[in-house]
């Protein structure tokens, strides 16, 4: 808690990178931390060995640490739609939904596009292609309905998130769509095991390091969103856009084109996390399986103010937050749910600060 | 003039109801108002004259509680008057009627008047006959049910003005009230405020048109920068001294079309050559919108504008100017009718088409629609025009500061640099900017320009003129839309009026027809 | 479809919307005010919950029930501090609550009950109106209720007549349309919009008790399932109206309740598919909808003098 109280006289020397849209986001992390290891205390288990847990199963292990990694690029992917579509004003709380049918389209092909004997990587690139353009599709479908009807895309995304993980339900529960064939009464809800050539390479082929192809792609796709943003025609016309539509259009920025490219690229990104997910750690499509990772890496893009490196920032720090979260859980008898309420901490605190931060900047 | 039954004798040795000594007010580093001091006398009608920017509206929002001053003190009826806000003055018997309205459309005159009166369930009957009555007293006729959204802007005013009488104010103050109403309400306008003064009460009235001080007030204070530079107990004899006061110039020096914003209407317009050529550049052929609702907006307007020809279209604002100017801009696709630039068919195209084709735009709500205020200076300069400084996608940033510099300096738009903030500019700046912008498209030949010198101080507007005049020698065809009689008269070279989106005639700009074009404006057909 | 069937579907629809009814009306109010609370389903949550602990440990449902407000009135707070005095971005702030709701009930309900536990709660009663709850077949399946959804009712039309007939309902409506003249009338628009959150707060509160120890007597984690979501579809649908979004909630009420009488049909339809209907319809409802005339004026946007 003090760290709150501290900050504000740290805060007066703005030149010399202490400023407060870096300042505060970490006074907000370190509060939620505060009240995290507070509650710890509440529940009563020795916070000492709720934080060797934490550790333990962040870097405590090559496994653990690469755990980690996979799940920050989920999040940052998601994080780098959030912040594209909300340079344009729009607001994409569908990484959820968006995550779903990726999975759902790179387990589809995965599993019966005959991609096991393509070559040059094709078994798993032709997948993740598929998720990119599905989770386009669903993101394509909130801006169109903007266009069109002027829908809010904050209440369509949500509404898509709800029916994108239905779907996977049924896709799951229905042996004429992606469930295993029923050998028993007692097969389970999910897919077949994607084939071998389907899986991402991993960059140290150890399974003890799992970190596959996602992390350079992501880094990557840091650069190239970066580079739109900052230094492109679509960036400028993303960011006319987002703060007056109306003389965008009146100077010759189709405003209709441009909402749809944005919403769409933040839904592939998303399809894109679906199928690193899937193509990378899990390898069979389950239900619940995009386990709340969308409306993390919308906490990671919310987070970062609209920088590429805050997303990433962010989303290593969620990723080390479940990782340690889960093995609290496992270990120290710590609820994950804890995460969560950290998680939810900081937007609100982020949500309320963005004023003071906004006034600040303008002096 | 005012009529000898209403004058009433302002008893000058009475004590003031409202005085206020050395009041400064300070946003941020400006000062809007520096120590000004004012005394508001029962029974007279008191004019604050200044130009745009001279602090008027502070002092208006001081008075009303809605800032609280710096510095200074201010006392009501003999005793210290420091307002906590607006409710705070309005219980204390100070009620004020804002420049922009404060109606909620949806609502009837009846709920407008009640909101914030009295507690518990409504009495709709009773204030309707409350309404009846002030309207009698002071000639202020309502239909108490009408939904406010089906009123005009002179009947939205008097509901105004009826929600602060309701209130029986000891202190009437009024923001700017004529700036939106036919001379015909404008008349009626001042016979209220006499009839207001009269009841023994205090009306404070905003304005910069001299007519309208020559026709009603009993004494003015002019300020300029903050500050009360001097005040006159006989108005009418001290014109020219308060147009100086105002100014702070010789009325001689200014440019004719920015004096007769003024409302100066006796100077004569700044000679210019005829138009050049006979060849059409613009060409607009019954043109007609209807709304969503589907009342006709414009109704079957057909205009051709020359080469080099200055074209005004006159009309109080919210009888299809507008509509007019947007289905020019791309803005809305017209109901029916056709518009042309030469050969050119442009009717429902995109803005970005119509510019391309050369036509150039500055839109009347220049932040809605005129630029970006979250982008800086340089993008919205070439806003329109990004795409020439872009390469593969990639923008050249240096190359879009330095043109922007090149504009910056033609056009004398002042600010910090091609990369502030759009928003930091003045609103001078901001419209020279937009100007610029929309004057340099490479092959313009016509220019729309709406309201393009609204809220602009006289410097800036000056500026504007020259530009248009200038873009109009070298043969652009320009089309000035405009709620100012005064300004078109001495801009333009032809006049159309529009009445309730229909032309009501047409007449050359000459200052001696200007009665004419008034009731052409009232809907008189000519 | 047998009579029978046919009248259970219209009790467990209205039973299904009631929540939503609830819920809806309360954000309606606010919305109409212009304030957008996407924090009603962590509101609605956080009720459940709370009113589900209370009932649980008081043995009372009623005291249950008074918990479960009690609990979201520093939710409503919190939502009301963050929109209108801090004018921080009302749907960013929602959600956040929504996240830090579901995590802080998450974690305390595995406090209190363990992981799997599905204790029995004592609920509240239901009540069988006079007359209408004598109708054969019909009585008992439509007019049997619990009496929350009866107080529920009541409060709407109360809330109607408020809206219509009082100054109160003036000052709401203007404070959406045009803060401006609310302000300048004299009355505060932060007050009334601090006192609509506070309303929905309530309301949603009543909806969350109303899923947890009304209907189903019981707290499942994460148990909302985005009925909050649906009670401001429903708003949109209803067109910031009363009737409006009565009817946009029964309709999802009913969309709901096809997932237990069309397998009782025997009619073969995916389960995921029934499950998904409620939503698909919101969003064909809000997606089909053209423009926004109708919202207030400055919904989402707080206010500055």
């Amino acid at each position: 808690m003090t760290a709150v109280d501290d900050k504000p006289s740290a805060v007066a020397a703005p030149r010399f990178g202490l400023r407060p849209s870096l300042l505060i986001p970490l006074a907000a992390v370190a509060f939620a931390a505060a009240v995290g290891l507070a509650l710890i205390a509440v529940i009563g288990v020795p916070v000492a060995d709720a934080i060797a847990a934490f550790v333990d199963g962040t870097i405590g292990s090559p496994y653990a640490l690469a755990a980690s990694l996979n799940r920050a690029c989920v999040f940052a992917l998601v994080g780098f739609g959030f912040v594209l579509a909300n340079r344009a004003n729009l607001t994409n709380v569908g990484g959820e939904g968006q995550i779903a049918v990726g999975g759902i389209a790179a387990t589809a092909v995965a599993l019966y596009g005959h991609v096991a004997g393509l070559p040059l990587g094709l078994a798993f690139i032709l997948p993740t292609l598929a998720a990119v353009i599905a989770g386009a599709l669903w993101g394509g479908i909130a801006a169109v309905l903007k266009v069109r009807s002027g829908t809010n895309e904050v209440i369509s995304t949500l509404l898509l998130s709800f029916i994108g993980v239905w779907l996977l339900y049924w896709c799951v529960q229905s042996p004429a769509l992606l469930r295993k064939p029923m050998t028993s009464s007692a097969t389970l809800p999910e897919s077949l095991e994607i084939p071998d050539a389907a899986k991402l390479p991993l960059l140290t082929g150890d399974y003890g390091f799992p970190v596959h192809l996602g992390l350079p792609l992501t880094l990557i796709l840091a650069v190239v969103v970066g580079v739109i943003l900052a230094r492109t025609l679509f960036g400028v016309r993303l960011r006319a856009v987002g703060l007056n539509p109306v003389a965008a259009y009146r100077a010759g920025i189709s405003t209709t084109r441009t909402i749809v490219v944005a919403l769409s690229a933040a839904g592939a990104l998303g399809g894109l996390a679906g199928a690193l997910m899937l193509l990378g750690e899990q390898y069979t499509l389950k239900d619940g399986f995009s386990s709340g990772y969308g409306f993390d890496g919308l906490v990671a893009g919310l987070l970062s103010r609209g920088s590429i490196p805050g997303v990433i920032a962010a989303s290593l720090l969620f990723g080390f937050l479940r990782s340690g979260g889960i093995n609290m859980e496992m270990t120290a008898a710590v609820p994950t749910a804890l995460v969560v309420v950290i998680q939810g901490l900081i937007v609100i605190t982020l949500a309320g600060a963005a004023l003071f931060i906004e006034k600040w900047e303008r002096r | 003039m005012r009529s000898a039954s209403l004058a009433n004798v302002v008893d000058v040795a009475a004590a003031p109801l409202l005085s206020l000594s050395e009041v400064t007010k300070r946003f941020g580093g400006f000062t809007a108002l520096s120590e000004v001091s004012l005394d508001l006398r029962p029974g007279e009608v008191h004019c604050i004259l200044g130009e745009n920017g001279a602090g008027k509206s502070t002092l208006c929002n001081v008075i009303f509680g809605v800032y609280q001053p710096d510095g200074g003190a201010m006392t009501y009826r003999g005793a210290p008057y420091q307002p906590s806000g607006p409710a705070d003055a309005l219980a204390q018997g100070i009620a004020m009627v804002h420049q922009h309205f404060s109606l909620v459309g949806d609502m009837t005159v009846v709920d407008n008047v009640l909101l914030g009166r009295g507690r518990g369930v409504l009495n709709r009957k009773e204030c309707a006959r409350q309404l009846a009555r002030l309207g009698e007293d002071y000639g202020l006729p309502l239909d108490p049910f009408a939904k406010i959204d089906d009123l005009s802007v002179g009947e939205r005013q008097r509901v105004e003005i009826v929600k602060c009488l309701i209130r029986d104010p000891q202190l009437f103050v009024l923001d700017e009230p004529t700036a939106v109403l036919l001379p015909d309400e404008i008349a009626s306008l001042l016979a209220v405020c006499r009839r207001v003064a009269a009841s023994g009460r205090a009306v404070v009235l905003v304005t910069h048109k001299l007519a309208e001080i020559k026709e009603v007030a009993d004494r003015v204070t002019v300020l300029r920068g903050g500050r009360t530079v001097v005040t006159s107990d006989a108005p009418t004899r001290d014109i020219d001294m308060l147009v100086r006061a105002m100014i702070h110039g010789d009325v001689a020096e200014l440019d004719g079309a920015a004096a007769s914003t003024l409302g100066l209407g006796n100077v004569e317009p700044v000679g210019r050559q005829p138009p050049r050529s006979k060849v059409e550049a613009l060409q607009i052929d019954g043109l007609t919108v209807r709304d969503r609702q589907g009342v006709t907006r414009l109704d079957n307007f057909t205009l051709t504008v020359d080469r080099g020809e200055i074209v005004g279209v006159a009309g109080v604002e919210g009888n299809g100017q507008s509509e007019l100017a947007a289905v020019l801009a791309g803005m809305v696709t017209p109901t029916s009718g056709r518009y042309y630039l030469g050969e050119t068919d442009l009717t429902g195209r995109s803005p970005k088409e119509i510019t391309a084709a050369g036509v150039g735009i500055v839109s009347e709500d220049r932040h809605a629609v005129g630029c970006v205020l979250g982008m800086s200076l340089a993008e919205n300069i070439y806003l329109n025009r990004l795409d020439e400084f872009t390469r593969f996608g990639f923008l050249n940033r240096t190359a879009l500061q330095r043109e922007a510099t090149t504009l910056m300096q033609r056009f004398d738009v002042r600010a910090r640099g091609p990369g502030a903030p759009f928003s930091s500019l003045s609103g001078g700046n901001q419209q020279k900017a937009v100007l610029a912008r929309e004057i340099t498209l490479p092959n313009l030949s016509c220019l729309v320009a709406s309201q393009p010198t609204r809220g602009l101080d006289v410097g800036a507007v000056a500026a504007v003129y020259g530009h248009i005049r200038d873009a109009c020698s070298r043969g652009i065809a320009v089309l000035l839309v405009s709620s100012e009689l005064d300004e078109l008269l001495s801009v333009a070279d032809r006049i159309v009026v529009l009445y309730r989106g229909r032309i009501m005639g047409t007449c050359a700009a000459d200052v001696s027809r200007k009665a004419e074009i008034g009731a052409m404006m009232a809907g008189q057909a000519q | 479809m047998s009579w029978e069937l046919f009248a259970v579907f219209i009790g467990s629809s209205i039973r299904l919307a009631a929540p939503l009814l609830l819920a809806g009306i309360g954000e309606m109010v606010s919305e109409r005010a212009g304030v957008l609370n996407m924090s009603i389903e962590g509101m609605m949550l956080m009720s459940a919950f709370a009113s589900a602990v209370g009932a649980w440990a008081t043995g009372d449902p009623l005291l249950g029930l008074l918990i479960g407000i009690l609990s979201v009135v520093p939710v409503a707070l919190l939502q009301a501090f963050l929109s209108n005095t801090l004018r921080a971005n009302q749907i960013v702030s929602g959600i956040g609550i929504n996240i830090l709701v579901l995590g802080a009930t998450t974690l305390a309900h595995r406090e209190i009950f363990g992981a799997r536990s599905r204790a029995e709660i004592p609920g509240l009663a239901k009540i069988k109106l006079p007359l209408l709850g004598d109708i054969p077949i019909i009585g008992p399946a439509v007019f049997e209720q619990v009496w929350l959804l009866y107080a529920g009712i009541v409060l709407i039309v109360i809330t109607a007549l408020v809206l219509r007939y009082t100054s109160l309902g003036l000052a709401i409506h203007a404070a959406g349309a045009e803060p401006k003249a609310v302000d300048k009338s004299g009355l505060s628009v932060t007050f009334v919009r601090y006192g609509v959150v506070l309303l929905a707060g309530l309301m949603a509160a009543l909806a969350g008790a109303f899923l947890s120890i009304g209907d189903i007597h019981t707290f499942t984690e994460g148990m909302t399932r985005g009925a909050g979501y649906l009670a401001i579809a429903s708003v949109i649908f209803g067109k910031w109206r009363i009737g409006g979004t009565t009817l946009a909630c029964l309709l999802f009420g009913a969309a709901t309740a096809l997932q237990f009488q069309l397998p009782a049909l025997g009619i073969g339809v995916p389960n995921a598919l029934l499950i998904m209907l409620p939503y698909l319809m919101a969003l064909l409802a809000v997606g089909g909808l053209v423009g926004r005339q109708m919202a207030p004026a400055t919904l989402g946007e707080p206010y500055r003098r």
